[in-house]
């Protein structure tokens, strides 16, 4: 028997991770993504490296996740992040009064936390409301979503892994209750192939439900869209969160020469397409000007949405929906070789990878420890910039060579 | 409301084969951008169009596309506004770069430039808050020291590395081995940061050259493009008085 074979569907961030988890512990591995890396729901992400700060008083769980993998991620993709941590911020009675048991809450997820005066808040951001009372200072931090994948993948694809844009899954191979591959449409070309595997992993993100029906499963996964605005001028050096409970635009990520405001949240049936309903644009630059009142006299830039793949629970609220991950193998519903990971954060997308990556190994028999929390990852550059030998997307290019023109 | 937009994409067979324009009619939520209406055209109408995207808001520079004639980045810019340009709404893949196949080029050749600038994509950041997206003085500019704790702040490069200079750059396109401006700028940014001096004299080698910056035309296509105000022209000229400089020192007295 050769190498064990695993297809990853979807190359955001956790089948991006996942990729790199599996190329590391010597498994063949492919992922097909139908469109561009990150061009779902990673892609439009407000940017935020979590420190758990956000979660931790009302989902201990997330908020643990979220600082363990705050601190790996520092040291496997050091230079991809800017790290210049967040801000809890309390501008009235109600919220200072939030503030004890969001320093107990820190503690207990060991998040490393830090009141801060009125003055030194304002000091440190000098555009921050003036009816700041005081503040507490976290380590959050801001990637940037498509270069966080393309480190994943350029690092999968060094070791050995395959990464196929525009290859989209139309079906699942089933047999006698058990997946063994994919077939796939090449946009491109329109080609239809199939591709064979001992695992296929889902990791479509607010897709995975869609994909999991081609194989007669289900996946509890509501895709629950949230609309962010860039504003064309960075107001803030720290992350400003506002200190309370997760609520519509409380949050203002600073990223490259811009800061984004952010979120709100509803649900939809179809991911593919969502249009941004002009009240919330409206909603996020009024609660976005209470934490920072310049945003005001900034023009906007940018305005994204893009569905969160959470994990529904019965008569639970998209809001209090655990962010957390969850991964579900489909063997005990008859259909074997097949997992689905889902939930989770961009911040712990490597966690996720590690977990489902466990799951696979221990199907295929493959005894190897997970290894992502310390290896460094490549220069996101090299996945377009070490030439596309071993990539089936576009012509190759060589070192330094001519640039051809079309 | 929603906007009804007729819009023009130029398709083609991988490599570029065959290609021409397709027309679209596509109903778009107020507001929306241009790539809003590509993305709508391939969820509602043809799935076979191949375009690339991320972040939707600037940051990932990999939506890059020519619209009406010039070199944009499709997420930021505003439908209702290309309309009023042109109707229907023209979009084609960057210039200079090979053709992958509808909007899609290949970047290969210009990550492996970025990668040999030796840039990173994190700048340990001025003291004061940076300039606006597009490069204009902002009002932005107190000092943000922190008293203690934190030393210093740092955020990513202005750059994003869209490769809209590479396609607006004529003389890119006289010679395919030229740098190109966005590896140049780069190079400019890295000396900038770089302590080491034989790390700055590499990257002045590097950029010397008749494929370097001697090669530039000065038309400031690049500069006028950039979506991020890089200035790549800027760093060019900067680059050649760098250079100049150094010769001047090793002829002997």
């Amino acid at each position: 028997m050769g190498r064990a074979r695993v297809i990853v569907i979807g190359a955001g961030s956790t089948g991006a991770a996942t990729a790199h988890d599996l190329a590391l512990r010597g498994v063949d591995v492919t992922v097909v993504e139908r469109g561009e890396i990150a061009s779902g729901t990673t892609g439009r992400n407000h940017c935020l490296l979590h420190s758990g700060g956000r979660y931790c008083v009302t989902d201990q769980e997330a908020g643990t996740e979220c600082i363990d993998e705050n601190l790996v991620l520092r040291r496997i993709m050091p230079d991809l992040l800017e790290l210049n941590d967040g801000l809890f911020v309390a501008t009235n009675d109600e919220e200072l009064a939030y503030m004890d048991g969001f320093l107990a809450s820190c503690d207990r997820c060991h998040i490393p936390a830090r009141p801060l005066s009125r003055r030194e808040a304002l000091e440190a951001e000098p555009f921050l409301t003036p009816d700041v009372l005081a503040a507490v200072q976290v380590p959050d931090g801001v990637f940037e979503p498509y270069r966080f994948c393309l480190a994943f993948l350029a690092t999968a694809l060094a070791n050995g892994a395959q990464i196929r844009t525009f290859t989209e899954v139309v079906d699942l191979v089933t047999s006698g209750g058990s997946v063994s591959g994919v077939q796939v449409v090449d946009r491109r070309t329109g080609t239809r192939s199939t591709l064979g595997a001992d695992v296929v992993i889902n990791a479509g993100g607010p897709w995975a439900e869609r994909l999991a029906s081609m194989a007669s499963v289900d996946v509890p996964v509501a895709p629950t869209p949230g609309v962010m605005v860039t504003v064309g001028r960075r107001l803030n050096n720290m992350v400003i969160n506002r200190l309370n409970t997760p609520s519509d635009g409380d949050i203002v990520v600073p990223q490259r020469t811009t800061s984004i405001i952010g979120t709100t949240s509803w649900s939809v049936d179809d991911p593919d397409f969502i249009p941004i309903p002009p009240d919330h644009v409206a909603l996020l630059i009024e609660r976005g000007q209470s934490l920072i009142p310049a945003v005001a006299s900034t023009p906007i830039r940018g305005v994204m949405a893009a569905s969160r793949p959470l994990i529904s629970r019965p008569g639970i609220d998209a809001r209090d929906v655990s962010r957390t991950f969850e991964c579900f193998d489909h063997e005990p519903e008859g259909m074997d070789g097949f997992v689905t990971i889902s939930g989770g954060k961009t911040t712990t997308a490597r966690a996720m990878a590690e977990k489902v990556t466990d799951i696979v190994c221990d199907k295929l028999g493959i005894d190897a420890e997970c290894r992502t929390s310390e290896v460094p990852l490549d220069s996101y550059r090299r996945f377009h910039g070490r030439g596309s030998a071993a990539r089936a997307t576009a012509p190759g290019s060589t070192t330094l060579q001519p640039m051809r023109a079309p | 409301m929603t906007i009804n937009a007729t819009i023009e994409i130029f398709r083609c067979d991988p490599g570029g084969a065959n290609g021409r324009f397709e027309t679209y009619e596509v109903d778009v939520h107020d507001g929306a951008t241009v790539l809003d209406a590509i993305e709508a055209v391939w969820a509602h109408h043809d799935r076979s169009l191949t375009f690339r995207h991320a972040c939707h808001h600037a940051s990932c520079g990999s939506c890059s596309v020519r619209i009406n004639g010039r070199e944009t980045l499709p997420c930021i810019a505003d439908l209702g506004e290309a309309l009023r340009a042109r109707t229907p709404v023209r979009v084609e893949p960057l210039r200079n770069l090979p053709l992958a196949g509808d909007l899609v080029v290949d970047v290969d050749g210009a990550f492996e430039r970025m990668l040999a600038s030796e840039m990173t994509i994190t700048r340990t950041a001025e003291d004061e808050l940076p300039l606006d997206a597009d490069g204009n003085g902002g009002v932005a500019t107190r000092p943000t020291r922190v008293s203690d704790g934190l030393l210093r702040f740092n955020r990513f490069e202005n750059c994003v590395e869209c490769g809209i200079c590479i396609s607006a750059c004529p003389t890119m396109a006289t010679d395919q081995r030229f740098r190109g401006p966005a590896m140049l700028a780069a190079i400019a940014r890295a000396r900038a940061e770089s302590t080491e001096p034989e790390v700055r004299e590499h990257l002045l080698d590097l950029v010397d050259g008749e494929h370097g910056v001697w090669r530039c035309h000065s038309s400031w296509e690049c500069t006028q493009r950039c979506p991020q105000g890089v200035m790549p022209a800027e760093s060019i000229m900067q680059l050649r008085r760098d250079l100049v400089r150094r010769r001047s020192r090793r002829v002997p007295r």
